[in-house]
């Protein structure tokens, strides 16, 4: 198939693939829950359970019928299935059992970046939380965000050391990934919940990513924070331009419907750059035949529908689609669209982009260059974070680079800046600079940095020792400088 | 006057034999008790090994040591009331014994843990033919309060056709799934990963005997 076909059919897959996020309803057939021995539960559970059980009766789920064991019960061949009260269970409702009736969210959310969130960062945990952290780290910290690989055990309990845990990459004893209470808090399941800021704070928080603090310092979440009464948060229909107009929330950008652009459940759908990354890359999003999903560098040849690339876990899929960066950048910015003018958004755009690209080349280039040469040349060991410039390379992109990036993204100027590229400036230049020469001695360590940063744009005013300036009192009290 | 007499068969060997057959009628019955008391107890269970592998769970179990100081014995549960039924499962549970001597090494704690859950099973069925009726020695249903203000309720309104047992498993002894969702492919390898025995190991063990 030719590329602009291949386009095409994306575009087909942009716009149809999901339903709008709020007009999701559920196309089952109602006798499809609403299992009579269900109702049995309740009597018993508003004594026992007073508070989840209460939640649920104010639920839209109660409102329809749907009871405990339509999203609770288990096959007795479940990994997981216990037997409570004559009924085969399961404590766990995995994305697979709510997706017994929201086929559409299901779908969306297989593969995404949030489903893949264990996958991804599955073999850089043991070096950073085996070894900097622990294994109660592991499961409080790491694991409640990413998601941990619950465990049943021969008795049939979950491992404590994996359960609870709503991380949203979770890998569950059924074996599909990913955990809807992440966001939508059991056992409400409110629209309005999910649809606030409020829902994502709980990852995407810290040094490395956040994004509910950068909303709340950008134009668009003071006006959230101002107007909250007229974001019609409750509504079934919940499109941007339509049914609210007075801010959009994460939920709006990343996954919301907007004018023409339907809702989804694949958060990074949207998403051009990678931007927690040691280096951004624009990257392609590229679907398979089975729903799942990988991300590649645009650099990479976009695979043809049919032909076979490897996924994430290594094995071999068949192509269904491939969204260009381009694509992408164009599905986030008709978001914008709904409120702004085209060149405002493409200028807007154009102002991140320049951020990202001048973190790349500035900075995220070479320390990853020069770290990998320290390794290739010896003058590091390979075990991580086992000398201090190794902390230094990890917080400069891991952490602040990270930040300016998510600041640039989303329009806080403290995030941008002193949250995020001062802070990666002063780390690079009094830090990991002084630290190269610290671990590849004076001569050595000179040549490394001449050959990787001196020669780049943006350092030559290191070769300038005399270009003064006030601002750290230079020439304070003096008449003249001579 | 009217003469009154015993019938002709109460003759005095008669009378010697019922004295003496009541004598002894009532000697057996308080061996019964006797025996049924004393092989009721922790220390008589755990005579043999194996017992004293189930002894160790129960010790740190709350039947041990209750806040109330209330100790239940191993007999106190898994014993009936009354003493012919008491007798009957003594009698019953001599094939224990007869597995104890003939069966595989239960003594052996890795043998122990993967006969277990069959243990566990039948002990279940056997609290639910009796409708936990030696729970019930100690347990009034209408006079659990418990810790939280709706335990009662549950106890009285949530019940109807339910007796201790069907709630309330794994109180004492090593949790053991219940049989409907028992696995045990994943019991043995727990228990193989718990002994460091290779994988595999298990199901040969059980197959060897």
């Amino acid at each position: 198939m030719d590329q602009p076909l291949n386009r095409l059919l994306l575009f087909v897959i942009f716009l149809s693939v999901s339903l709008p996020i709020s007009a999701a309803k559920v196309s089952l057939s109602p006798d499809k829950w609403g299992d009579p021995a269900g109702k049995e539960c309740v009597s018993c559970h508003e004594k026992s359970s007073a508070g989840l059980t209460t939640q649920w009766k104010r639920s839209q789920h109660a409102e329809a019928g749907v009871n405990c064991l339509d999203c609770h019960k288990a096959d007795i061949d479940d990994a997981d299935a216990i037997t409570h009260e004559g009924a085969i269970i399961a404590t766990i409702v995995s994305p697979l059992d709510c997706g017994r009736c929201h086929t559409t969210e299901y779908e969306q959310q297989r593969g995404s970046v949030h489903s893949e969130a264990v996958t991804l960062i599955e073999n850089r945990l043991p070096a950073l939380a085996g070894h900097v952290g622990g294994a109660a780290i592991v499961a409080a910290g790491c694991d409640q965000c990413h998601g941990s690989t619950v465990r049943v055990r021969g008795d049939g309990t979950l491992d404590p050391a994996t359960w609870p845990n709503s991380g949203i990459g979770r890998i569950n004893p059924d074996g599909s990934k990913g955990s809807c209470s992440s966001c939508h808090g059991r056992h409400r399941f409110s629209k309005a919940q999910a649809r606030e800021p409020s829902a994502c704070v709980r990852c995407h928080s810290g040094p490395d990513s956040p994004d509910k603090a950068i909303y709340e310092a950008s134009k668009h979440g003071m006006l959230f924070e101002s107007q909250r009464e007229e974001m019609a948060l409750n509504s079934d229909s919940w499109v941007a331009g339509k049914d609210y107009v007075a801010a959009p929330t994460c939920v709006t950008c990343h996954m919301g419907a907007a004018g023409k652009l339907k809702a989804t459940h694949d958060v990074g759908m949207r998403n051009m750059w990678s931007l927690n990354t040691p280096v951004s890359q624009k990257q392609q999003l590229v679907v398979f035949e089975d729903g799942e999903k990988i991300e590649l560098p645009e650099s990479m040849p976009s695979p043809r529908r049919g032909s076979e690339i490897s996924k994430m876990d290594g094995t071999m899929g068949k192509v269904k689609a491939a969204a260009t960066p381009a694509r992408r950048r164009q599905a986030m910015s008709m978001v914008c669209l709904e409120c702004h003018s085209k060149p405002f958004t493409n200028s807007f755009m154009n102002q991140f982009d320049a951020v990202v690209n001048l973190y790349n080349e500035k900075f995220g280039q070479p320390a990853e260059n020069i770290m990998q040469q320290l390794y290739s040349e010896g003058l590091l060991t390979p075990t991580p974070f086992d000398e201090p410039i190794e902390f230094t390379y990890w917080e400069l992109w891991h952490d602040e680079g990270a930040r300016a990036r998510h600041g640039a993204s989303m329009a806080s100027p403290n995030h941008t800046w002193w949250e995020g590229m001062y802070l990666v400036g002063r780390n690079f230049y009094s830090r990991f600079l002084p630290q190269i020469l610290e671990v590849a001695g004076k001569e050595r360590g000179e040549q490394i940095i001449s050959s990787h940063v001196l020669s780049r744009e943006g350092h030559e005013w290191l070769k300038h020792p005399n270009k003064k300036n006030p601002i750290l009192g230079y020439g304070k009290g003096r008449l003249s400088d001579d | 006057m009217t003469s009154w007499k015993l019938p002709v068969y109460i003759t005095r060997h008669f009378l010697y034999a019922l004295f003496l057959g009541g004598i002894a009628g009532i000697g057996f019955m308080v061996f019964l008790i006797e025996f049924d008391h004393l092989t009721s107890t922790e220390e008589f269970c755990t005579t043999c090994h194996s017992m004293e592998l189930a002894a160790e769970t129960y010790r740190q179990s709350t039947h041990y040591n209750p806040v109330s100081g209330v100790r239940a014995s191993c007999g106190d549960c898994h014993v009936s009331e009354g003493v012919f039924e008491a007798t009957w499962d003594h009698f019953m549970g001599s094939k224990d014994l007869f597995s104890q001597i003939f069966g595989p090494d239960y003594d052996d704690p890795v043998v122990n843990a993967l006969h277990l859950p069959d243990a566990a099973f039948s002990a279940r069925k056997w609290f639910e033919e009796r409708d936990s009726a030696t729970c019930m020695r100690c347990h009034t249903l209408n006079a659990i309060q418990g810790k939280r203000p709706d335990t009662n309720a549950i106890h009285v309104e949530e019940t109807e056709g339910k007796s201790c047992i069907h709630c309330h498993i794994n109180l004492v002894h090593r949790k053991v799934p219940d049989q409907k969702t028992f696995k045990r492919e994943k019991w043995n390898a727990m228990i193989e990963e718990e002994f460091g025995l290779e994988p595999g190991a298990a199901a040969r063990i059980l197959a060897e005997e």
